[in-house]
């Protein structure tokens, strides 16, 4: 059993994090909890996400979750910002049990994110 | 040592000296008796165990009588603590340590206090020292006994053992220093010293892991009721076959620190001053702990930045955080925040700790290493969090 508490999957997303950063017009949403601040920003584009980008401060596990759900979501239809669930990234990373809460906090963010893409339609 | 990794973490453990495997490797070949037997093999094993008590006493100037073997400094500290706060119970039950010790020795002192010992837990000042006058106050007429360490194993800050131990000596208090960080590593006179007990392990100065020993002065009064029990081997006071390869290997680390202490000082202090002024600059960045303290460790904070990335985004370098890794989610450092640093301060403290193996290019290295990691982080963060 490996002692490495970070899998190949989460070094990778966390060394080189390809959705960092900002979009300066696009819908953008702050969250701040204990263990993580993220800010969210996407465009939109005949109802599909056409980008979505992340800026973050937490630990390993939450930088790799971040960019690994902007990768996944990116050119998905815009509705499933509202229904996202981080159950699959936090299989697949695998973020620790005791991690699940901070994921989750980015989880809330991007279905606020989505709503707040309703709000506007 | 890989050549993938630079490591930083000589406080945690050194690696044992050459000299010293040889030597326990040529032990171990011969001197395979229970060291107890009477026989002639045994008596062989016998010597080996006094070589190595009169190579641990000549580092530290006392009898090697007043030595007793242990697993390591965990052990010594506790055999310490439990046994004389036991053994002096009768005549009072309040004790003494201070909030920014190791937990070898704050774990022991929260389990007396379970037995019915009250214990006072003494505030340093912000670098981490211990007043002397604020150690004087909390000593009461039934003050048995208090421990405080020699060097903080987080923040490399050395305390006024001969003053503190002056105090305990005026008023009958016997005093316990837990000397993991300092046996080895600067100058102790400790038979000099006004201290009856004092913890040391092996693996800190390039010595074997798994072996340790507690110094219990020769005076009248200072004693510490076991906390094994079995043979009588080390008069009761700790039983158990001796391991004496490991034994052997301890004493020839002691021999080979004695030769060297003021070499390994100004090569570490060279270490340190030139990894600080190479990452000194860095925004918001502070240091933990008393610039004049042990020159082995360096141990900073910086704003703004998330401990558990930075530690990541230094590798290849092996150093430790600030936290206290008692559980998966790593907790600030109570030792940090008992200096006064806030929780955010102390959970992005690192710990850079040198030794005798590390060269200027490592912590060059490691210097620019923690200038891109901070920068790439901050980089990451929403504006609010640069």
């Amino acid at each position: 059993m490996s002692t490495d508490p970070y899998s190949a999957k989460v070094r990778e997303l966390f060394a080189a994090p390809a959705h960092a950063g900002d979009i300066a017009d696009g819908e953008a949403l702050d969250v701040a909890a204990e263990d993580v601040r993220l800010r969210l920003s996407a465009t939109a584009a005949g109802g599909k996400i056409e980008a979505l980008r992340f800026r973050v401060w937490g630990c390993p596990h939450v930088i790799a979750a971040a960019e690994a759900i902007c990768q996944a979501l990116e050119g998905r239809p815009v509705t499933d910002l509202e229904n996202y669930t981080s159950a699959d990234v936090m299989q697949n990373l695998p973020v620790p049990v005791e991690k699940t809460g901070r994921i989750l906090v980015i989880e809330d963010a991007v279905r606020s994110l989505g709503q707040q893409f309703r709000d506007k339609t | 040592m890989s050549d993938d990794i630079i490591y930083l973490d000589y406080a945690a453990s050194t690696p044992a000296d050459p000299r010293v495997f040889e030597h326990m490797r040529e032990v171990s070949q011969i001197a395979y008796a229970n060291p107890s037997s009477t026989h002639a093999a045994g008596r062989l094993t016998q010597a080996i165990v006094a070589q190595a008590a009169e190579q641990l006493g000549r580092l530290l100037k006392v009898d090697p009588a007043t030595l007793v073997w242990t697993s390591g400094a965990t052990e010594s500290d506790n055999l310490a603590i439990a046994g004389a706060a036991r053994y002096r119970s009768h005549r009072g039950k309040h004790i003494v340590t201070m909030k920014t010790e190791h937990k070898a020795v704050t774990d022991v002192f929260e389990t007396l206090a379970k037995e019915g010992f009250d214990v006072t837990w003494v505030d340093p000042d912000s670098r981490g020292l211990l007043d002397p006058d604020a150690f004087a106050a909390a000593l009461r007429d039934d003050t048995q006994f208090a421990s405080i360490m020699f060097v903080n194993n987080e923040t490399g800050v050395v305390q006024n053992i001969e003053a503190l131990g002056s105090i305990c000596r005026q008023r009958d208090v016997l005093f316990h220093v837990d000397a993991a960080q300092a046996v080895g590593k600067v100058p102790i006179n400790l038979g000099a010293l006004p201290v009856d007990l004092l913890s040391l392990t092996g693996h800190k100065f390039y010595g074997p892991k798994g072996i340790g020993a507690l110094y219990i002065a020769d005076r009248p009064g200072c004693h510490v009721d076991p906390i094994l029990f079995g043979g009588g081997q080390q008069r009761r006071i700790r039983p158990g076959t001796l391991p004496t390869d490991l034994i052997a290997g301890l004493g020839m680390a002691a021999e080979i620190a004695m030769g060297r202490i003021d070499e390994d000082l100004a090569h570490l202090s060279t270490l340190r001053e030139l990894l600080w002024s190479g990452i000194r600059e860095i925004d918001g960045i502070s240091l933990n702990g008393d610039p004049d303290g042990f020159p082995g460790i360096l141990n900073v904070s910086v704003d703004d930045i998330e401990g558990e990335s930075l530690l990541l985004a230094l590798e290849p370098i092996c150093a430790a955080t600030g936290s206290a890794c008692n559980s998966k989610l790593q907790e600030p450092s109570y030792v940090l925040r008992a200096l006064g640093r806030t929780g955010m301060q102390a959970q992005s403290a690192i710990r850079f700790s040198v030794g005798r193996p590390t060269t200027v290019h490592e912590v060059e290295f490691a210097a620019g290493r923690y200038r891109d990691a901070v920068a790439r982080l901050r980089q990451l963060a929403p504006g609010d969090a640069a």
